[in-house]
């Protein structure tokens, strides 16, 4: 042990800073929050120093936990609450990866200006996204917002009330969180495309494959490793996406996320339940650790190496 | 099976000014010949290569296979198949999958396509392999693979563009054999570009010779060693190259460092023709010998400069003074008994008929 020490101190003292400062931001708050999930911590029982209070929350074992999975309204409607992250997730990445895939493939050919459409393409990626975003809330105003005046325009007597309390709010957010994922798929994307050799093409050509064969035999098998990495990526930024949803449409029953309903639990309401905020933490951590380890089991079974 | 026939076919690059990179090309190939097409870089020979498969197009003139004009149809509908030199294998397929995906498209069965891969794997010696995937096999399997997937079509014609420049010298030497060999047995028309002169020689039953998008000369391989068309040829075909100097011409011969070189007459005869005072003379390594220095024969003095010893002879090139300049020689010795480095040796013409002459400045080739 001594002579482990000897040797290897230098290394042990370089890395500290590191293990420290993740322990510090990371590992404690995360234990700290799990801790919480066996409470009943509440604005009203933590300790608060300016009031001279002394913390009086008392273990409840599991009941958060059973609560919320109960599906109980007044704990959010956890089940719903899922199906609803999870279509806010699956349509919003796979609109990311289609428009994205299809405006690399149109990036990838020579075009004239192909650099100034790039730069316009990524522009979404640029602005801050709380700019875009109340830009959308403006566009998407019922009355007089530009979309509703250009569907007015083509004829549509009744267009939707955007942002109200209804499933147009989920179309909405879904439609702002388009725009603002496709530059990244997109560039990802055309990275990989550009990373096939363009002789497969030719041997492809020269085998008799139609240009949707190409299609499917070279790029898709090509773009592979790329998409499955953007693709988890994509699914575990949206499945957390708050900003978007709650900039644009508050606190709305019709676009509540998990996230969001955390946010909401922790933040509003007469007592801020930080015990129920937590646990839903802690099932969303959940959730995309099993998602993540079916996807990667998956992949190695089509025997992609990652 | 099919003949080819490239009609005064052009590939034109844009750009200022464009770019003629095969020009005016007329070759015919005859069905279940296997044809060269050799030359140094930038010479075109490729994008011949490429305009046959329909990867390039033809911007002037035509290509015809099987007596059809193909000019404007898509590879897919030329039947040929092609081995590329990165092979341009389908790293997500298996050998097998590979080999059998041209079939595949064409809608052959399952069981057809496994006994044809079957086939083609045992010809080539891969039927170990056609469960894995191109990743795990090595240089020389690959290019294997390359060669089945072009076999299990049973194509028209075969395209290989320097199908060996990734494998090392030994095995591109036992490759090189085997290709020959296998095309003899299918009797399917091949052209097959190279860079390397000694595989034009060894494999093509006629070689095209190219430079700058034209065509030289295309002949057997013993005619372009024997009678090159230009010095172009000359200098090209053959290792080491054919030694190729401009000198004076007199009434008796070619006056070099003294010395004159009886010339045939019929040379003679053209060079006066076309009133020439010089002519490039060309004199392959393996026609020059070093004679004793006692020897009365006339011969050109040499500092040696460098000796290779290739085992069998050895090489020495040296240094040998022509009117005011220094000219480089390179003769074939017997490989026992090379001279030294520095030595002065005696060098005389063994064998006056393998004298070439071209004209000095178009470098065509003055006699027969």
């Amino acid at each position: 042990m001594r002579r482990f020490l000897e040797r290897h101190w230098y290394a042990y003292a370089m890395v500290l800073p590191v293990v420290v400062v993740i322990a510090v931001l990371v590992l404690y708050p995360l234990a700290q929050g799990v801790f919480f999930t066996f409470t009943n911590i509440n604005e009203g029982n933590i300790a608060n120093p300016v009031l001279d209070r002394a913390a009086t929350f008392v273990g409840v074992g599991l009941r958060n936990y059973l609560n919320v999975l109960s599906g109980d309204p007044s704990f959010g409607s956890f089940w719903s609450t899922l199906v609803r992250t999870l279509v806010w997730t699956f349509s919003c990445v796979f609109f990311h990866y289609t428009i994205g895939l299809g405006l690399a493939l149109l990036l990838n050919r020579e075009v004239k200006g192909r650099a100034v459409y790039r730069v316009l393409l990524i522009l979404p990626w640029a602005v801050p996204a709380f700019i875009s975003a109340f830009t959308w809330k403006y566009m998407f105003n019922a009355q007089y917002g530009i979309i509703n005046q250009a569907l007015r325009a083509i004829g549509v007597d009744n267009p939707p009330v955007w942002l109200g309390q209804n499933d147009w709010a989920l179309v909405a957010v879904v439609i702002v969180n388009v725009w603002l994922g496709v530059p990244f798929m997109m560039v990802a994307l055309l990275g990989g495309l550009q990373a096939i050799p363009g002789d497969l093409y030719e041997a492809a050509e020269v085998d008799g494959a139609t240009p949707w064969q190409r299609f499917r035999h070279i790029t898709l098998p090509g773009l592979r490793s790329v998409s499955s990495t953007v693709v988890l990526l994509g699914i575990i930024w949206t499945f957390n996406m708050f900003a978007i949803i709650y900039l644009i449409t508050g606190p709305n029953p019709n676009t509540r996320i998990l996230v969001t309903y955390a946010f909401e639990r922790f933040f509003s309401g007469a007592s801020r339940d930080y015990a129920i905020a937590s646990t839903y933490g802690v099932l969303i951590l959940s959730v995309l650790l099993v998602f993540a380890a079916v996807y990667r089991r998956a992949l190695r079974k089509q025997g992609e190496v990652w | 099976m099919a003949e080819v026939a490239y009609v005064k076919a052009s590939r034109i690059f844009s750009g200022n000014p464009p770019v003629r990179a095969v020009d005016e090309l007329s070759l015919d190939v005859a069905d279940g010949e296997f044809l060269v097409l050799v030359g140094p870089s930038g010479s075109g020979k490729s994008t011949a290569l490429r305009m046959l498969a329909g990867l390039e197009d033809i911007d002037e003139g035509a290509i015809e296979i099987g007596g059809k004009d193909v000019t404007n149809v898509p590879p897919k509908g030329r039947d040929i198949a092609m081995v590329f030199q990165s092979y341009a294998l389908y790293p997500h397929m298996t050998v097998a999958e590979n080999m059998g995906f041209a079939l595949k498209l064409r809608g052959v069965n399952k069981a057809e396509i496994k006994e044809k891969v079957g086939e083609a794997a045992k010809l080539l010696d891969l039927t170990k392999y056609l469960d894995r995937k191109p990743k795990a096999l090595s240089g020389g399997q690959r290019q294997r693979v390359a060669m089945g997937r072009a076999i299990v079509r049973e194509p028209a014609v075969f395209l290989m563009d320097e199908p060996l420049s990734n494998l090392d010298a030994k095995l591109r030497v036992e490759t090189r054999a085997n290709i020959a060999a296998l095309q003899q047995r299918l009797g399917t028309t091949t052209i097959y570009v190279t860079h390397d002169q000694v595989e034009a020689m060894t494999m093509g039953h006629r070689v095209a010779v190219l430079k700058d998008g034209l065509l030289q000369q295309c002949d057997t391989p013993r005619a372009l060693y024997d009678k090159p068309a230009n010095a172009f040829v000359a200098g090209f075909i053959g290792s080491p190259a054919m030694n190729l100097k401009t000198v004076p011409l007199t009434a008796e011969g070619a006056k070099l460092d003294g010395i004159v070189v009886p010339l045939p007459r019929t040379a003679l005869d053209v060079a006066s023709g076309a009133n020439l005072s010089e002519v490039t003379f060309g004199i392959r390594p393996e026609a020059l010998g070093i004679i004793p220095s006692s020897s009365t024969e006339d011969g050109l003095a040499m500092t040696v400069e460098l000796v290779e010893e290739l085992g069998a002879d050895a090489l020495v090139h040296g240094a040998v003074r022509i009117g005011d300049s220094s000219e480089r020689f390179v003769v074939r010795v017997d490989g026992r008994t090379p001279p030294t480095l520095g030595q002065e040796v005696k060098v005389a013409v063994r064998d006056a008929s393998e004298i070439h002459l071209f004209h000095p400045e178009s470098g065509d080739r003055l006699t027969d």
